[in-house]
């Protein structure tokens, strides 16, 4: 399938595709109420209680009045579907924003401001620097004579660096003025969601340059959502619009999540109804069985001899109806309300609140706490989430001398300055280098102040840097750059760029001294790609050491070098290149292989080390959440050298010396599969001893293996504690947080930028940290976060307590509609299994939303730990994610509470109230008041930490009980006139209601205290350890040692060789296309450095405290 | 944590308000509840606290339950079944065709008094297997009908008893047609005991749900027999007190409703004479009928019932409590004892 656009043409491009109006919402108002009724109604439950509400209009079978039904479904029905149409009205009006953003479009060959909604594929935009694409585009002409312009494309797949794009060769050299009257054809794919491909033709008609098609690629567009950079302005005729954008395209509809919570509640549900049923047909057949034999010879009842057609069926339908509590109708509203509440607290919460931005916790999605606490699989981002995507340049070495240190960063380091202003050349050489071996861009503003834009963000630090030692990059004229040294203006003419590549790990500039005339070759790159060439002589070993310790410091490092050339050399070099360079098969071998002549005989000048500043707190968070059990895994673009370094640093791998890398990776699909083999026999082989073992798998090895061997990567998955996936996609990304899940694990994925959005979305939770690349990833996700930090807080604090609320309210309220249900059954039995129901409608109904459900209400605030007892015993995470607290056999704890709790209730009221008081109201209003006592016991017994809140709520509710009934039996015309009077006045009833409290707390509370105190949980023994003696801390825990760590290993002392464990070595440095599969100069695996951070961060707060 | 944020950081709202940086304009004031740092008592299950408590409750149970043990003993109680030993001996072989025949029915029972009984003696009727709470029953009755001459021909919930002939039944309903109609008459020492029927039945009832301008009609002669026919259609509703008294339905399949007062004391060795009739059918489905007087306590008629089971409650507790106290002493267990968190003891398990 193609699609045929016509450049320019106003008549052809109104209708054939859409317009550039983007839709996000779910309903229209038309649609609305019948759609949400639908989605409402393909739940099961709502299912039921509609059935059970239509039953209940049937007023032979009907125990109650069917306004106890329909009113709470109506009420439950209405919240539903306003906070949806809350919701879809919010994306309508966000929709709107960004639909009727203004931006210029060639209208009949005039440009003009028009709504973004109104731009139609064939459309030409014009856009002006750091104006959003509205829409996908081709590029037709920039402002830079070369035809190209910057792009950042973070909101895509998350990357900040700078792009450039290109217009194609077709639209080279065509005037400003003509590229309103360009006529032409595309020819292009049908929207796909495929961001890396464009393949498309462009021809333009004449008088445009010839008729030749000229071949399109993805360097010729600009997609929807990207920010030009750099670039005074560019044109584009719009190829895709609307929701038919590749971002609209890979948006993909977030589905509604469902906790795990949630599933396990569905699924009692479904035993419960199972079990309704049984009792249904039991009593069913039962009470027709008592209705042929016995109620025939009850005269005074008066059956008649022939029934009707449905005779069989009238008796079931009525115990279905009287059973249908047993399913509470509550339980959706107190679950939808704490759960909001849950939500509130979140975003209240002022632990959370980011200080520098100000921007607070939000969670979007209301819905989903409890998963927080299960989480076991953590999926997360690295740029921009673990760290904060700032490039710092921190330490150098140059010449065998170190600059910076723990206290100050090479910049302020006095040693440096002092070499500065006395002039060493080793040191104004190696500033060099920093300032001119780039593709930086300087720009000046009209202040003079001098901002720097860069394709990569370690080369802006270095310039940077260069400029805060006084070797200011200060202009880029053409080919000639301007350097400001102490007041001294240097230029240079660039002859060639050796670009970046990942093979050749290293980039060189060939620069001419415009002053003497001399050329230079100035290099910089990783060790491995420059230290090996060194001229012979020199001695490297300085600097390798000087890398070995800055990789340990979790520091990116780079080598910088140089060389004079000779004119003669050069110009035989020069000719190769461009030759190479214009060669077209092969060319990037060719090209690289031409380098390499040039890239030879360095004179080392030194190291520079660069921080990509992890975030505040991100080694504690990951320690902290790893000790909650939680898992791991980094998906990040970045390359692999560097995501490992992060990953040292910020204690992705627990810090003792055990840790081990084993990497999966090769060109080809048995390359690939052997690795994965060997990865996982040792995997196999390393899971039962204590060791932390990690896999590490690039992009193109996870696209194999996640094609062709799937299984035995989901083993390896499963296996793995930690994982790094380097050059991952997007879609990638979501693959795997697809694979986790397949695996039945809860998974949270965390990311800052527009490549995360697929896999927050797909993950059981996803958040979104707000950070530098925008508020994509936050916008889509359930949880914005300021700081990646507050994860934990988020995770331990807000999950753990969400979940064990929720456990207690909805096996609370399943408890407390089988106690009134099992009370009703036990009735049916002396009532001739009739289908009687002791109680009365508004006794039922208010039992079911008023005296039971505000009382567990107050429960969102039950605290079984103190947060601080949690946050130093992560540990208990456990609890929650083994789902401890709601499963089926808690929950058959509860089912065997309630039955216990029915016959107490049901015996001691027939026996107490017999012969001459078994009066029908009397009857049920003790029962009704036992179970109402009962329940607030249990609330009680089962609430952790009472506030003021939960007094009120709980022995509140037990008064407002009596003031209510009190109320309702002042009322003449109710079956109750007078009922609670008298029964008040009765000691009989008092007794009572005393022998049932106590006769059903009594054996709970003495199973509790046993449980409690000879069998007790972890929580217990911490709840003990809190409120007896304060907190206590883990004997286990790492914190002393890190301190006597510390004592004798300072991080400037690191120098010191290491003797390395094998251990630490990677498995598998044999494979055979790896020259060095270790963190780039085979930095070991050890972690003292993110240790001592650890520790001292720790010292660090605990002094704050 | 530092728990010294929250409140700097609402510090800095408010001086950030005044300086008129609204950025965080959305951000609540810092609140306790919001914050979830309401203050609590946490309290947890000590031994001293748990034993203590049964012990407590033992000591409450068990005198409550001594107490209204020998209430229910002071209470004297005299129950004569008279079923069966009131159909003739002829007629036992077809009970169902007796009491539904037009025979006299009259039946003499003696009854020994066999403690002293103060007045007021309750005389109860007791109807076992009777289900007065069975759904067809239960509901077979219109309130409003009772209420008021207006509803008169509210009869739609009175199936199958709603009228007779084309007119409406009042009262009407299986409830009000199926009356109990057996009557007693006491005598002591041959003479007339008297029998108070006044203010048997609430007060709450006749004044308010059975109305004093309702008068019975319509009621037809079926061949079975309840006893409403047999309602004085002279007297309004809210007046036939045995009609309230039967018609406020009983829970449980037995039961005793009353029947009058007796408001005399009877010595010990007194015998009574009862002269009653007959009449209700409770033969059809092996009902049991009783006659019942009895004294009152302060927690109602004989119930040993409440007095076992709080002797039995406040027996159990004050053993839960020795049991308690003996595994404390023999099996003592630190609260809160950190190296039984499994993790201590083996890092990073589970």
């Amino acid at each position: 399938m193609k699609r045929y656009i016509y450049i320019n043409d106003d008549d052809l491009a109104q209708d054939l595709y859409c317009d550039n109006r983007i839709s996000n919402r779910k309903y229209t108002i038309w649609n609305f109420l019948p759609k949400n009724l639908w989605e409402q109604f393909s739940r099961f439950m709502n299912q039921y209680f509609l059935l059970i509400a239509c039953l209940q209009l049937w007023s032979l079978i009907t125990p109650v009045n069917p306004a106890s039904t329909w009113g709470p479904l109506i009420f439950i029905f209405a919240v539903s579907a306003t906070k949806e149409a809350w919701d879809d009205y919010n994306r309508y009006l966000s929709d709107k924003k960004a639909n009727e953003k203004e931006v210029w479009v060639v209208r009949k060959g005039v440009k003009k401001l028009i709504q973004s909604q109104d731009i139609h594929v064939g459309n030409i935009v014009w856009l002006r620097e750091n104006d959003e694409v509205p829409c996908d585009l081709v590029l037709l002409g920039t402002a830079d004579p070369l035809g190209l312009c910057f792009v950042e494309t973070a909101a895509i797949d998350g990357e900040t660096d700078l792009k450039t794009r290109v217009i194609p060769s077709a639209c080279m050299g065509i005037d400003l003025e003509l590229l309103h009257k360009i006529k032409g054809v595309i020819e292009c794919p049908i929207p796909n969601k495929d961001i890396r491909r464009f393949d498309a033709n462009m021809r333009l008609f004449p008088p445009f340059l010839d008729n030749d098609v000229c071949p399109l690629t993805i360097k010729n567009t600009l997609l929807q959502s990207c920010y030009l950079r750099n670039t005074e302005w560019a044109c584009g005729v719009s190829v895709y619009t609307g929701n038919e954008t590749k971002l609209g395209m890979s948006r993909g509809i977030a589905e509604p999540k469902l906790t795990a919570v949630d599933a396990m509640i569905d699924k009692l549900t479904g035993a419960i109804f199972v079990f309704q049923i049984v009792v249904v047909i039991v009593l069913g057949i039962a009470g027709n069985v008592w209705k042929n034999t016995e109620a025939k010879k009850q005269w005074y009842v008066e059956y008649p001899n022939e029934g009707p057609w449905y005779e069989l069926l009238v008796i079931p339908l009525r115990f279905e109806l009287l059973c249908s509590i047993m399913i509470p109708i509550s339980i959706k509203v107190s679950l939808d309300l704490v759960k909001s509440l849950y939500a509130k607290f979140i975003d209240w919460d002022d632990q959370m609140v980011d200080l520098e931005t100000g921007t607070r916790s939000n969670a979007t999605n209301t819905a989903i706490s409890e998963d927080l606490g299960q989480v076991e699989y953590i999926l997360t981002d690295k740029t921009g989430t673990l760290t904060e995507n700032k490039m710092i340049f921190k330490r150098c070495c140059i010449r065998g001398t170190f600059y910076g240190n723990e206290n100050r960063d090479a910049l302020s380091d006095v040693e440096l300055l002092d070499a500065i202003s006395t002039g060493s050349t080793d040191v104004i050489q190696f500033l060099k280098v920093m300032a001119i071996c780039n593709t930086v861009v300087p720009i000046q503003s009209k202040t003079g102040a001098i901002s720097y834009k860069a394709l990569s963000q370690d080369e802006e630090a270095l310039v940077r840097a260069a400029a805060s030692l006084h070797m200011v990059f200060v202009n880029k004229n053409g080919n000639v750059l301007e350097i400001n040294f102490n007041g001294l203006l240097l230029r240079y003419e660039v002859l060639d760029i050796l670009e970046f590549t990942s093979d050749r790990k290293r980039m060189s500039v060939v620069v001419k001294c415009c002053l003497s005339g001399k050329i230079f070759l100035l290099s910089k790159g990783a060790d491995e790609a420059i230290l090996p060439h060194a001229r012979t002589g020199q001695q490297t070993r300085t600097f390798s050491e000087a890398v070995e310790q800055y990789a340990q410091l979790g520091l990116r490092t780079l080598c910088l070098a140089w060389r004079e050339l000779d004119y003669d050399e050069y110009q035989e070099w020069s000719l190769m290149f461009k030759e190479a360079n214009s060669i077209l098969v092969d060319r990037e071998w060719r090209v690289a292989e031409v380098c390499q002549r040039l890239e030879q005989n360095f004179e080392i000048l030194g190291v520079a080390a660069i921080e990509d500043r992890l975030q505040d707190g991100v080694p504690e968070t990951i320690s902290t959440l790893r000790k909650a059990g939680i898992n791991f895994w980094m998906l990040t673009g970045d390359k692999q050298s560097t995501a490992i370094q992060i990953a040292l640093s910020c204690n992705f791998i627990s810090p003792e010396p055990k840790g081990q890398l084993l990497l999966i990776n090769g060109k080809t699909e048995d390359e690939v599969c052997r690795s994965l083999e060997r990865v996982l026999l040792t995997m196999r082989i390393t899971n039962t001893e204590p060791k932390d073992v990690a896999f590490v798998v690039d992009g193109w090895a996870l696209e194999i293996s996640l094609k062709h061997y799937r299984k035995a990567f989901t083993e390896l998955a499963i296996l793995s504690r930690t994982a790094i996936c380097c050059r991952v996609t997007p879609s990638q990304k979501a693959q795997l947080v697809e694979l986790l899940k397949s695996c039945d694990y809860r998974t949270l994925a965390i990311g800052d930028g527009g490549n995360d959005v697929r896999m927050i979305q797909q993950a059981d939770i996803g958040v979104g940290i707000s950070g530098r690349e925008g508020l994509q990833a936050a916008r889509a996700a359930d949880y914005s976060i300021g700081k990646f930090r507050f994860l934990t807080r988020l995770i331990l604090v807000h999950g753990r307590y969400s979940y064990n609320r929720t456990a207690f309210l909805s096996q609370y309220s399943f408890y407390k509609s089988l106690l009134i249900c099992f009370i009703q059954i036990f009735f049916s039995f002396i009532s001739g299994v009739s289908g009687t129901s002791l109680f009365n409608s508004v006794s039922l109904m208010a039992y079911n939303v008023f005296y039971t459900s505000i009382p567990v209400l107050a429960s969102v605030l039950d605290k079984d730990l103190s947060e601080k007892t949690v946050m130093q015993h992560p540990q208990i995470l456990f609890y929650c994610q083994a789902g401890r607290l709601l499963n089926p056999s808690t929950f058959a704890g509860w089912f065997g509470r309630s039955l216990f709790h029915a016959i107490i209730v049901f015996v001691i009221t027939i026996h107490s109230y017999a012969f001459e008081k078994s009066e029908m109201e009397e009857v049920s209003m003790v029962a009704l008041s036992g179970c109402i006592w009962l329940q607030a016991f249990v609330v009680a017994l089962e609430t952790n930490s009472f506030t003021i809140l939960q007094h009120l709520a709980v022995w509140g509710n037990l008064v407002a009980f009596y003031v209510i009934n009190l109320i309702v039996s002042a009322i003449p015309s109710t079956g109750m006139y007078t009922i609670m009077f008298r029964l008040c006045r009765q000691p009989l009833y008092w007794t009572t209601i005393i022998l049932i409290t106590m006769a059903g707390m009594g054996p709970v509370l003495a199973l509790k205290y046993f449980r409690y105190t000879y069998r007790s949980s972890k929580i217990n023994i911490l709840q003990q350890a809190e409120r007896l003696g304060g907190p206590i801390l883990s004997l286990g825990n790492i914190e002393p040692q890190l301190r006597s760590l510390e004592k004798d290993l300072s991080p400037l002392s690191i120098s010191q060789p290491k003797n390395r464990n094998p251990v630490y070595e990677p498995l598998l440095s044999d494979s055979p296309s790896a020259t060095r599969r270790s963190i780039g100069p085979g930095t070991p695996f050890d972690y003292f450095q993110s240790q001592t951070r650890l520790s001292s961060s720790y010292l660090r707060n605990s002094k704050d405290n | 944590m530092n728990s010294d944020t929250p409140s700097s950081s609402a510090g800095g709202t408010g001086s950030a308000d005044t300086t008129g940086a609204r950025r965080n304009s959305k951000r609540p004031k810092y609140s306790r509840f919001t914050q979830q740092e309401l203050p609590a008592c946490k309290p947890i299950l000590t031994p001293k606290w748990v034993i203590s408590a049964f012990l407590l409750v033992s000591v409450v149970f068990i005198p409550i339950g001594v107490v209204s043990l020998f209430a229910s003993q002071d209470v004297v109680e005299i129950v004569d079944r008279y079923d069966s030993d009131c159909i003739p001996a002829g007629a036992r072989n077809n009970k169902v065709g007796f009491i539904q025949g037009s025979q006299v029915k009259t039946c003499n029972r003696t009854l020994r008094v066999p403690k002293r009984m103060k007045q007021p003696i309750y005389v109860y009727y007791q109807l076992d297997n009777f289900y007065q709470n069975h759904r067809r029953y239960v509901k077979s009755r219109s309130d409003q009908q009772l209420r008021s001459p207006r509803n008169e021909n509210d009869t739609s919930a009175c199936k199958p008893e709603e009228n007779a002939n084309g007119m409406s039944i009042v009262p009407c309903g299986l409830v009000a047609w199926s009356l109990f109609n057996d009557t007693y008459n006491f005598t002591h020492n041959n003479q007339q005991l008297a029998i108070n029927k006044r203010d048997i039945s609430w007060k709450s009832d006749r004044d308010r749900k059975f109305g004093k301008e309702v008068y019975p009609k319509n009621f037809q002669n079926g061949t079975l027999i309840g006893g409403a026919h047999l309602l004085d259609p002279s007297k309004p509703l809210s007046e036939q007190e045995d009609l309230i008294v039967w018609m406020r339905t009983a829970a449980l399949p037995t039961f005793r409703k009353l029947y009058g007062k007796i408001e005399t004391d009877l010595q010990a060795g007194d015998v009574i004479d009862v002269t009653l009739e007959n009449n209700y059918n409770t033969y059809s489905f092996d009902g049991k009928k009783k006659l019942v007087l009895s004294t009152t306590s302060w927690l109602g008629g004989k119930n040993d019932f409440l007095g076992i089971a709080y002797l039995t409650v406040g027996g159990l507790c004050f053993f839960l409590a020795m049991v308690f106290i003996i595994i404390y002493l023999v099996k003592p267990r630190q609260l809160g004892d950190p190296s039984y968190l499994s993790w201590n003891r083996n890092p990073g398990g589970h």
